[in-house]
């Protein structure tokens, strides 16, 4: 199976982590370029919840569905609920709210493997 | 956002609320920890509960304390205050409690839990957590003390007097300097 996307979900979220930590140590705010960064992210994850249902809808079941699908619901709104509470911060732990959004993508994807091996990371 | 042009504050615009500046931060992760512990806690329970009873209900009861520690620290009030700091102190209980039993009498934990080994399994960050919470609480009731005479504009002055008395905290945390830029 494909594993580009999980790879690049990873990256992506390490690579906002990274880039969102240094705002709030040089005690920036939120700002448009790291929205986008948040909107690229969900984008990422919206793509990745479709091959998942694809693969659902194709016949094949993993060992634990519930929490499959609990993780399906759960990781689109991760970069959503970051960027709402992180847009009511007017300080630099704004950046900070969404660095812990990019860690949480970047892990929700190896978690993902594990529950079902065949989405390859 | 409603002021986009205003100059960058080191703090949020309300310095004594649980929410605000590095709050927004310890609601946010708490607020995850609340979400991911519970519901791994309910899907446990309700699928396999007899594989590993006390495993998962000891889930279920770290899912609640969090679930308590993120409202009453995103309402803030004196009242939600009180009820966070009970709940961030049971919490590092929890988690020094559940950590050594997990690791004298494995038999007990065939499946893991949320505090298991000290929260090894989530980075530590359980461990972590209560301690920061039960800081940033500490310095706010503080901070409260110096502000209620000069409120923002003695912001800096308030915070030089208040990181003189947190010296002990700001050296163990290794952030607690930093937290306003006082850098």
């Amino acid at each position: 199976m494909n594993g580009a996307v999980p790879t690049t979900i990873i990256v992506a979220g390490l690579a906002l982590a990274g880039y969102a930590l240094l705002m709030t140590a040089l005690n920036r705010r939120m700002n448009v370029p790291l929205l986008a960064a948040v909107g690229v992210l969900e984008i990422l994850l919206l793509v990745e919840v479709g091959i998942i249902v694809a693969k659902l809808a194709g016949g094949e079941r993993p060992a634990g569905l519930a929490t499959l699908i609990g993780y399906l619901i759960a990781m689109p709104l991760v970069p959503v609920a970051a960027a709402f509470w992180g847009l009511m911060e007017r300080s630099r732990w704004g950046p900070a709210v969404i660095a812990v959004a990019g860690l949480v993508a970047a892990v929700l994807m190896v978690r993902l493997h594990q529950i079902w091996p065949v989405i390859h990371v | 956002m409603s002021e986009p042009m205003a100059p960058p504050e080191p703090t949020g615009s309300q310095p004594d609320s649980t929410r605000t500046g590095p709050g927004r931060l310890l609601v946010a992760v708490y607020g995850l920890f609340a979400l991911s512990a519970s519901a791994r806690a309910g899907v446990q329970i309700a699928t396999k509960f007899h594989h590993a009873p006390v495993a998962y209900l000891l889930s279920a009861f770290a899912g609640l304390v969090y679930i308590l520690a993120t409202v009453t620290l995103a309402i803030g009030s004196p009242t939600a205050r009180r009820i966070a700091v009970v709940s961030c102190s049971v919490e590092l209980a929890g988690v020094l409690a559940v950590g050594t039993w997990s690791l004298a009498d494995p038999a007990t934990f065939p499946d893991a839990t949320v505090w298991s080994s000290y929260g090894s399994g989530y980075g530590f960050v359980p461990l972590v957590l209560p301690v920061f919470g039960l800081l940033w609480l500490r310095r706010l009731t503080r901070r409260a003390g110096t502000q209620r005479t000069t409120m923002t504009s003695a912001e800096d002055a308030g915070e030089a007097t208040g990181s003189g008395v947190a010296d002990g905290e700001s050296g163990a945390s290794g952030q607690g300097a930093e937290d306003y830029g006082v850098r």
